[in-house]
């Protein structure tokens, strides 16, 4: 894998070449954007190791998807629909075996603090911050997972990811006013559920 | 402005996503309302509390997995590439047709059993007082045939009637 198909390439072009069974510009494509996937579903779901499991499998899917990819829209609103999908359809079956099974879901222990003290025990200096820091992760992720799905999902777009109302607009299927009252109410929803958790 | 639409729009414009005239005003109505002020200052409070939710990296191995889905998905058969069509389905809907083909199997063993009197429920020939019932057996057609609760009210009107007499 070269420097050079990494750093000039764009995403598009990257596809292009995987399509063709280039394993290389497949592999470039996979480290560029595997942490904004990751990190989108794992603040959509709250779990990592689904968070991880369902990364894989939108990249399976774009590795399937890569022959029939028009370019209509850009890569990252391409990628991120299939992701957003995946979570949506991981949110029904999660539902469905609740339902019927009438077990828990791996998807119920929102960040678990083994999981944030093996993640990020080199970024905090002492052991009583990265507690705190893991305990309000956890309140974080909780008052997140609490959200209705759509807000929820809004929210990470446009706070994680940075994009434009426009581009949520374009990757849950809605329109800019619809975006604006979804994070509207999101931001409301999660600032009550916050401050309940600071009382 | 005033405060009820200056509100409305605080989410937007923290996400900078109004038009310049209308973000400037807004920023100028923050500077001289107090209340206004202090619901944007929670917006902020919001933002700057999912701010610190840290990134999570892959896991090593994140790519070899990948490409083992990869190879796994091209080495399935046909079925198990039909059950995303059979997850779509809810499962209410889903279990129509499996109903459907029970009964079917159902109606066929049935009448497979009973056609070969192997059937559990054998039955005896249907007895009318004792008396095989046959076309020429059956009085269908009187106004009161024998055996109802009408031909038994005749006979003991009748029977009285000749006690009495």
């Amino acid at each position: 894998m070269g420097d050079q198909l990494d750093k000039a390439t764009p995403s598009e072009g990257l596809l292009a070449k995987a399509a063709e069974g280039d394993k290389d510009a497949f592999e470039t494509l996979v480290s560029r954007h595997q942490t904004s996937v990751l990190n989108l579903i794992y603040r959509f779901i709250g779990n990592r190791a689904d968070a991880e499991d369902l990364a894989q499998e939108v990249f399976l899917r774009v590795w399937q998807a890569a022959r029939t990819y028009k370019p209509k829209a850009k890569f990252t609103t391409w990628i991120y629909r299939i992701t957003i999908n995946l979570c949506f359809n991981e949110l029904k079956s999660t539902r469905r075996k609740k339902l019927f099974l009438f077990r828990r879901s791996r998807g119920e222990v929102p960040g678990r603090d083994d999981e944030y003290f093996t993640e990020h025990a080199e970024k905090i200096s002492s052991p009583e911050d990265l507690l705190l820091s893991a305990e309000r992760n956890r309140q974080i992720l909780n008052a997140f997972q609490q959200l209705p799905a759509n807000q929820r999902m809004a929210l990470v777009l446009k706070r994680f990811e940075g994009l434009s109302y426009q581009e949520i607009g374009q990757i849950l299927g809605c329109s800019v006013s619809a975006v604006d009252s979804l994070l509207v109410r999101a931001k409301r929803n999660l600032r009550e559920k916050l401050t309940s958790y600071e009382k | 402005m005033n405060c009820r639409s200056v509100q409305k729009r605080l989410s937007a414009y923290q996400d900078g996503e109004l038009r310049p005239g209308e973000q400037e005003r807004i920023m100028e109505h923050l500077k001289i309302c107090r209340t206004c002020r202090e619901q944007y200052a929670g917006l902020e409070r919001v933002w700057q509390n999912l701010g610190g939710l840290l990134e999570i990296q892959p896991r090593p191995g994140f790519y070899l997995k990948i490409r083992n889905k990869i190879n796994e998905a091209h080495g399935r058969g046909f079925l198990p590439r039909l059950r995303p069509i059979f997850q779509l389905l809810p499962a209410p809907l889903a279990m129509v047709p499996l109903l459907a083909i029970g009964l079917l199997i159902g109606t066929y063993l049935g009448y497979a059993l009973v056609e070969r009197g192997l059937s559990p429920f054998r039955h005896s020939p249907v007895s009318y007082f004792h008396e095989e019932v046959t076309l020429a057996s059956l009085r269908a057609f009187d106004s009161m045939p024998p055996g109802t609760i009408g031909d038994g009210y005749v006979r003991m009107v009748s029977y009285a009637e000749e006690v009495y007499r």
